[in-house]
Order: structure tokens, then sequence, then C-alpha cells
């Protein structure tokens, strides 16, 4: 659905040698982001990977232009990212739904802001809320809405912008296990039904390998991404099998063999 | 916002029909009762307190011209409000004196709250604004509004006017205060969804930032309209010769402590009432910045 103009393939998001460095008077020189490069076509679905506090967020937020590199370029459709937009929609790990809208309204909100038609944006919250299979609870405030059937009006408020990236900050870490499985089966619908191009980020081996077409790999105070595993398992993926099993153990391996012994990095 | 995760689908909960336990009678009695016993709880406390004041005055603890019983003060009360005026005294004049400090109440309130959140809202929402106000306001902030009341009387002078200065002024200050910190903290996600949607400027702050500060607003709005009525009593005794605060002080000086008590009483539902007008218009207005954020302009 995203930009009919575009065909699959062309590549749509790239970094060439990005930096962040932040500078704080009490702890000095920060360098969390080290020279990325990474690139991305349309309609990949890419799994960024690694232990808390190696800058999945800081890399996330400068794609999203809610934050700037302090050096290097980052581009979405060959043009420099310059601030937060429609473009570059994100789903937050706190749904950061309007509470004082219903669920229809929390997604015609961000069509009202890009001056559609009120009948348009009326009939498109719909649409999207039934691609998240919410059809039903359109008219129902969010705060009264569970937290999975929440992330799913942010995930239909983005999806609805037709953003030519879908960025998603561990969007169902506040889930418990079963509503974490349904949503993992639900975006691997949802992706394939709108061939969006979604970059997700997550601390879980297996969160990583259910999802991705391709895991890049960070670790912290490293130079660049440390590590890069293309997912070719057919779907939809079996968390039990012996296949998802090996795909797993070579991610690990990958992330792991760059840490110094005895350092588990996925200790919590 | 809530952040619970439920793993129920709340819309399956409420469409089954709920399991019949109880004789429908039996339960609909259950559950009337069950909500009328919190009001009645309610009211054991204050019984208990008439009830001690009537026995401490039936027991002559203080002389009845100092502590009248319940009865006398309601007596007292009924003439204030009901009484001939034709009889002198403070006999018919409730209304008048209600009607004196509400006057001067809701001008001081309503200049507080125009003022409070048009400066309040900037002050929030620009660096440049806070750093330039900020300062000003927490230097102001933290003088009594009734150590004004000197340089109230020097320019505005016994009266409607100054009465209404200090009215203004001290509401002004817990508005001004919770507007510019609800501004500020108005939900940082929220503001970057705001962004994320392409809204700026003026749409930002209409349609994202407001609402998330509303609550905050509001707490402000009340908290000044209590102090509204604090200081008007302050200026009715101290240089306005009419109203209820004035009627206090009056009845003080001829002894008449059954209309005191009945002032305070009357002062106690007068704060209570305009709370309570508050909250309905904070419903209201939540409810209409809804209906605005959606459906107009479109
Ligand atoms: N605004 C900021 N100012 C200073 N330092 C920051 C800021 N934001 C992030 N950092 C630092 O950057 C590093 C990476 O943070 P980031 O939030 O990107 O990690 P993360 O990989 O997303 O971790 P998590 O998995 O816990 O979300 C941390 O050391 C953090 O302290
Ligand atoms: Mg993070």
């Amino acid at each position: 659905m995203p930009n009919p103009d575009m065909r699959p393939g062309d590549v749509i998001l790239r970094c060439e040698r990005l930096d962040r460095t932040f500078v704080s008077r009490d702890a000095g020189e920060n360098r969390v982001l080290q020279d990325i490069n990474f690139e991305m076509r349309k309609g990949e679905f890419v799994v960024l990977i690694g232990p808390s506090g190696c800058g999945k967020s800081t890399l996330l937020n400068i794609i999203a232009g809610f934050d700037r590199q302090t050096a290097g370029r980052a581009l979405i459709d060959g043009r420099p990212i310059a601030g937060p937009g429609p473009d570059k929609a994100m789903v937050f790990q706190d749904y950061a739904l309007l509470p004082w809208l219903n669920a229809r309204e929390n997604i015609e909100i961000g069509l009202k802001m890009q001056r559609i038609p009120a009948a348009r944006r009326t009939e498109t919250a719909l649409r999207y809320l039934g691609l998240v299979g919410l059809a039903e609870a359109a008219e129902r405030p969010v705060y009264k809405l569970s937290g999975g059937m929440q992330q799913r009006v942010s995930i239909a408020r983005a999806l609805a912008l037709e953003p030519k990236v879908l960025l998603m900050d561990e969007p169902f870490g506040a889930l418990d296990a079963f509503q974490r499985a349904i949503m993992h089966r639900e975006l691997v619908r949802i992706w394939r039904a709108t061939q969006a191009t979604i970059i997700f980020v997550t601390h879980s081996l297996e969160e990583a390998v259910f999802l991705g077409e391709r895991v890049v790999a960070m670790t912290p105070k490293a130079v660049g991404l440390t590590g890069e595993l293309r997912i070719d398992m057919p779907r939809p993926r079996d968390p039990l099998s012996p296949e998802f099993a090996a795909v797993k153990r070579r991610l690990y391996e990958m992330i792991t063999a760059h840490l110094p012994e005895e350092v588990d990095v996925f200790a919590d | 916002m809530s952040m619970k995760s439920a793993t129920a689908d709340e819309s399956l909960q409420t469409s089954l029909p709920k399991p019949a336990a109880k004789p429908a009678g039996a339960s609909a009695g259950g559950t009337a009762l069950a909500s009328l016993a919190p009001a009645l709880l309610g009211l054991v406390v204050p019984g208990a307190f008439l009830l001690v004041w009537w026995g401490v005055v039936a027991a002559g603890v203080f002389p009845p011209s100092v502590l009248p019983s319940p009865f006398t003060v309601a007596a007292a009360a009924f003439d204030w409000a009901f009484g001939n005026p034709q009889n002198g005294g403070y006999s018919g004049t409730l209304a008048q004196a209600i009607w004196a400090s509400s006057q001067r109440v809701l001008l001081g309130y309503g200049i507080a709250m125009v003022l409070g959140v048009a400066i309040g809202v900037p002050t929030g929402a620009s660096k440049l604004m806070g750093h330039l106000v900020d300062p000003f306001i927490h230097l102001l902030r933290p003088i009594p509004v009734t150590a004004w009341v000197p340089l109230s009387l020097v320019f505005f002078g016994f009266g409607f006017k100054g009465a209404v200065f200090l009215v203004a002024l001290g509401s002004f200050f817990p508005i001004v205060v919770n507007t510019i910190e609800g501004v500020r903290g108005a939900n940082r996600s929220l503001v970057k969804v705001g962004r994320m949607l392409g809204a700026r400027g003026w749409r930002l702050l209409w349609y994202f930032i407001l609402p998330a500060s509303l609550p905050s607003i509001f707490v402000g709005l009340r908290l000044g309209m209590g102090i509204s009525w604090v200081l008007i009593i302050v200026a009715e005794m101290m240089s306005v010769k009419s109203g209820i605060g004035y009627t206090l002080l009056d009845a003080y000086s001829f002894g008449r402590f059954d209309v005191v008590i009945a002032a305070m009483i009357v002062l106690g539902v007068m704060g209570f009432l305009s709370d309570r007008v508050i909250v309905a218009v904070q419903s209201v207005v939540l409810r209409w910045h809804r209906e605005v954020s959606i459906h107009a302009e479109s």
C-alpha cells in the first residue's frame, strides 16, 4: 500500500557512516553509534537486535527524525532526514495513544494532520482497524482496551500514514507472553498484506528469528553493526522446530562472538 | 495512560450474559443498599459532630451567646435567608450578601483564569518565554497574597476594585503555575506522536499539547477557586462594606455568633458548589475538545 510509485526492492533507507555522540556534563562524551552503515530495501522486514544500552533506540530515533546524528548521513528515499514526519511512522513501546480519543479517532487524527478530508479519514481508519483485527472496537475509548489491543491501534495508526518505513521500538515489550505470540503472528500477516517496510527493534532472539527476513546485530561500544543474518525460513515459522532453534543458535553465536568470555548479554 | 496488559478481551466479557446467582429481587435490593451505604456512612461523622456540639451547648460549657446551639444557628440562617428585610438586622439579606461576594469572586477569578492560561500556555510551550516569565512568577508567588492588602488599598481603594484585585492575584498563581507545568509536562511521547503525525506549531499545541495539559490546567482552576473564596473574605473583612465576609465580621462585632456560624456554613457551601461547577465544566470541556479535535475543520 505505501508509495505506489516505488518498486519493491528499491533502496528506501540508507545510513552512511552514522555517528551519534552524547555529551553530558557529568558523564562526558558517550559515543553510542559509531560508523553505522546500513541499507534497507522497500518491503523488507529487518530486525535490529542487541543488548540493552547498545543504541538501538538511538538509531531508530535518528531514522524517525526525533534525534540527529553527530556525523554521517541518514537518507530516506534519497533525501536526508530532516525531522519527524508521517513518512517514518513509529510504533512506540508505550503505545502513546491519545487517551481523549477513541480507537478510530486515534487513527483519524493522523490523517487529519495530513489534511485528508473527513469522509476519507473515517473510511481509511476503519479499513486499518479491520486490518489489525479491531473493527469491533472502533468506537471504544482507547484506555478501555487491553494492552495488546492498544498496541494494535498504534500499529493501525502508523500503517494508515502509509509510511516509507515503519519503525517499531520493542513494541510488544509491555505485553504478556500470550499476547506477544499473537501479535507476532498478526504482524507477519499485516506485513505481508501491506508490503510495509519494517524495522523492528528487540533484544529477544526468539522474536528476531520469528519475525525477521534479515536480522542486524548491534553490540555496545562496537564500531558499526556487528553482524547480519538473512533468515529464509518459510512462514509461518514454528518456534519449537529444530530449524528455528538452529537459526537462533547461529544468531546467538554471531552476537556473542564479539563479546569477551563469560559475558552473557541476554542474562536478563 | 493505563498500561494494564489484560489478557481477556473486554468486549467478549461484556457480551456474555451475567450469571444469575441470586433471585432478581434480592440482588436488586442488595445493590440499592450497597450504593446507599457509602452515602449513609458519610453522614455518621457529621451527625456525631452535631450531636456533640448540641451536647456541649446543653451542658452549658460555654455561654450560649458565644456558642449557640445548632438549632439557634439554623434559625439564624433561616432568618438571614428568608426573614423580612423590614425587620432590620440581618433578616433577608443573605441573597444580597451572596451576590455581592460572588460578583467579586467571579470577576477576579475570571481575570485570573484568562491571564493565567494566556500567560501559562506560551510560557510552558516556549523555552524563551519560560526563561523570561518563570523567574518572575516564582519570585512573586511566595509573597502571601494577604501581604498585598496595603498596596491594594493604595492602588484600588476600599471597595469593589480592591477585592477583585486580591481575588485575581491570589487565584492567578495556582492557575498559571499549573498551566505551565501541564503544558511543559504534556506527556513527552504524545508530543512525539504529534510531530510524527506531521503536526507543527499551532496544530501541535491545539491537538496534542493542550488536551494533554487540560487535566493539569483544571487542577490549577480548582485550586484558584478555593483561594478565591479565602481572599474574598479577607478583602471583605478589611475593606468592603458588603458580602458574606463583611456580614461575618459585622456579626462578630455585635456578638451574634449564631450569624457568624451561619456565615461560615454558607461559605463552605459556596466553596463546595463552585468547585462542583468547575468539575462539571471540566467534563464538558474535555468532551468538547474531543469533538473539535476530530470532527471540525475537515
Ligand atoms: N538523550 C540522551 N542523552 C544522553 N545519553 C543518551 C541519551 N539517549 C540515550 N543515551 C545513551 O545512549 C546509550 C544507548 O541508549 P539506547 O536507548 O539507544 O539503547 P537501547 O539499545 O535502545 O537500549 P534498550 O534495549 O534498553 O532500549 C545508553 O548508554 C544511553 O545512556
Ligand atoms: Mg531502546
